[in-house]
């Protein structure tokens, strides 16, 4: 074992798994020489190369295009996307060729990939440097859509992903970059795509979150035990397939549920869990589905308390388990 | 090869170089291509007009939904820059691109069997007709998403070098697609990595109802090369002998790592941009200029003009295509449609078809602490 940062656990999962198998390379603006902006693939170019660490033109459509070209002849791309504010030129790759290439091609042609998005606020990125956008890629069939909220899972389901024949969206919080530590094994280990976590077990309601929301999550059923409330939190882990069976299971025992993300309202992951459980389980519920999401504007504000009234908080979370218990 | 912006290069029938056994260079700077190649580029050039013409009758008579994009007038250009690939040579197809299946290979049953979008085609019904793919012979399944396909293709071509293959990609796109901001990110990354891939645009005049000159400013498509560091050259898309020698150089620059050149093929599609439209906002003096330098006539004066013509070759030939085509119109009438069901497959590696199909109902399974208080 040996204590780890959730971006350590990335660089580390990436290293392995190059080294592993010589399919894999990493390609993307500054990923090279520079090591990332954010440092993920320090030292990666040196061990490895500039042709399997490759820097590219400042273009995202074409880093996703080509990654999804070579994955059809058999290479396992690892593509970064530096913000996720950044990642729409790619948009017209990931959702009409990655996502529905396999289903055109009635699965006789595959692009196996992971796109690393760098995603979230709470970091004073302003407008363009903290969205998150999971909700539009978990809207297309076809992809994988995976955000680790652990330092375990970072690594975990980085590796899952990179072996997975899917084309995997793999976004990663900036704010859990280096703001969390876990000791994780030493030997090699995967997380199960599919699968989300029953993070902390509770009778009282269900909190389901994923990525940074998941450790404010956490901080606030710690607070509800001191009132006697028992929180039970689900970590999607995946976004998409999402794992129906872990959510009803829990919210069938709970009866009340609390759906905690970054994203926006409208339309987020919230909304689609919250329909789920209300087709599939509608009879175990004692109180409304609530939500606790970032408002409906178009992106974070820079200065500080607009971030501040924007991002989801331990605050916010507990005062919506409140008035779901007082329902 | 220098960068030849500005030069057309044309060889049949107006520039033929006289018959002749010895290989010394002719007027243009060329040698004549042997008489089997001739004849072959003529053959599926043949090939490619009477399935294309046969596939419009069909949508016609409304044997197969949906509709048909014909590349008929331009078989110079797709013929002349995809024939004899290797099996691991990768074509990335356009939506008018249905017949690059012929010159690589697919068997003309399945093509049939996707026009009809039935369960025996390769992409089992899925996709629109005439976007036909296929992975055995790389043969990259189209999308509608113009220029898309160049940008898959930089990376296939990315891989052949990450692999140290001499196989190539021909990637086809036509004069609309020049305009997107994507088309341009394809050719700069080719460049800056020198990847085996040969980009060949069918400037047929028109993207749907646009004039190209409301596409460009430029005169010719090629010149925009310059800006990615690879040569760029303008050919006559109607003379097959012209488009191959093009293309021969630029695929055996492709394969020795000499990296990508693009290819203007100026030609002119016939119909309109569907079956569905009329293509009305040509002029008939355009449509009946264009048809008057219809390629395949063209080459049989070519071969006659070098006694390598008789009619009982073309009657050959097309009794030979016209028995393909009725069988592989057969084998599709007769092949079943998908089960409705199969809408669900292949999403994933893995079946969501229990998922989609069969949702559990969940009850409580504890009374609430909550509201027993």
């Amino acid at each position: 074992m040996a204590l780890s940062t959730y971006i350590d656990a990335i660089t580390s999962a990436l290293a392995e798994e190059m080294r592993r198998d010589e399919r894999v390379f990493i390609l993307g603006e500054d990923v090279g020489v520079m090591g990332g902006v954010f440092k993920a693939t320090k030292g990666l170019q040196e061990e490895f190369g500039a042709e399997r660490v490759m820097d590219t033109p400042l273009a995202e459509g074409v880093i996703i295009s080509s990654a999804i070209g070579a994955a059809m002849q058999g290479l396992r791309p690892v593509p970064e996307i530096q913000f996720s504010d950044f990642v729409t030129p790619a948009m017209d790759a990931i959702t009409q060729q990655a996502a529905k290439l396999r289903y055109r091609s009635a699965g006789s042609q595959t692009c196996p990939m992971t796109v690393r998005i760098c995603y979230g606020g709470g970091v004073g990125g302003g407008l363009y440097h903290s969205q998150t956008n999971t909700t539009w890629f978990i809207h297309e069939p076809g992809l994988v859509v995976l955000a680790p909220g652990t330092v375990y899972d970072a690594k975990g389901l980085l590796k899952s992903a990179i072996r997975d024949d899917n084309p995997v969206i793999f976004f990663e919080h900036k704010k859990l970059y280096r703001s969390i530590k876990e000791e994780i094994p030493d030997e090699d280990f995967t997380v199960p795509i599919g699968k989300a976590a029953v993070r902390r077990e509770g009778k009282h309601l269900t909190a389901i979150s994923y990525g940074y929301t998941l450790q404010l999550t956490l901080q606030a059923a710690e607070k509800m035990k001191d009132k006697g409330v028992e929180v039970e939190v689900v970590d999607l882990r995946t976004l998409s397939p999402l794992d129906k069976d872990t959510i009803l299971q829990s919210v069938s025992k709970t009866n009340r549920c609390v759906i905690i993300h970054e994203d926006h309202r409208t339309l987020g992951v919230g909304a689609e869990i919250s329909a789920i459980i209300a087709e599939e389980a509608f009879d175990c519920l004692d109180a409304p589905i609530m939500r606790v999401t970032a408002p409906d504007v178009p992106a974070i504000p820079f200065s500080a308390p607009l971030e501040k009234f924007y991002m989801p908080s331990v605050e916010k979370i507990i005062t919506a388990f409140d008035r779901i218990l007082e329902y | 090869m220098a960068t030849k912006t500005k030069e057309r290069a044309s060889a049949a029938p107006q520039e033929a170089p006289a018959p002749t056994k010895s290989p010394k260079v002719q007027g243009n700077g060329a040698t004549p291509l042997p008489e089997d190649l001739l004849k072959r580029l003529y053959g599926y050039m043949l090939k490619c007009r009477t399935v294309e013409e046969k596939a419009r009758t069909l949508f016609k008579q409304g044997r197969f939904a949906g509709n048909y994009y014909a590349a008929v007038g331009q078989e110079a250009t797709e013929v002349g820059c995809t024939i004899d690939l290797k099996p691991e040579d990768t074509i990335a197809p356009a939506h008018r691109d249905f017949i690059a299946n012929i010159m690589k290979g697919t068997p003309l049953n399945l093509m049939f069997a996707q026009l009809y979008a039935r369960k025996t085609s390769p992409d089992q019904g899925r996709s629109s007709p005439a976007h036909c793919g296929y992975a055995p012979l790389n043969v990259i399944t189209p999308a509608s998403t113009i220029a898309a396909q160049l940008n898959i293709g930089v990376g296939v071509a990315l891989a052949y070098k990450m692999k140290k293959q001499d196989n190539v990609c021909v990637a086809l796109s036509g004069d609309g697609s020049t305009s997107l901001g994507f088309w341009h990110e394809a050719l700069n990354f080719a460049g800056v990595q020198k990847l085996p891939i040969v980009f060949v645009v069918q400037n047929n005049m028109w993207a749907e109802s646009v004039s190209v000159k409301l596409q460009t400013a430029v005169e010719d498509l090629s010149v925009k090369a310059q800006a990615y560091g690879f040569p760029g050259i303008t050919v006559d898309g109607n003379d097959v002998v012209a488009v191959y020698r093009v293309a021969q150089e630029a695929i055996h620059r492709a394969r020795i790592g000499d990296g990508p050149t693009l290819i203007e093929a100026k030609t002119y599609r016939w119909y309109g941009h569907s079956e569905i439209d009329p293509a009305k906002y040509r002029s008939p003096e355009e449509v009946e200029y264009w048809k008057s330098k219809d390629p395949i006539p063209a080459m049989e004066r070519y071969l006659a003009k070098h006694n390598m013509w008789s009619d009982k070759f073309k009657e050959d030939l097309l009794t030979k295509i016209n028995q393909e085509i009725e069988e592989a119109v057969q084998f599709a009438e007769n092949s079943p449609y998908p089960e409705p069901e199969e809408a669900l497959d292949h999403v994933y590696s893995f079946s969501i078809r229990d998922r989609e199909l069969n949702r559990k109902a969940w009850t409580c399974s504890t009374p609430s602490p909550a509201s027993s208080k």
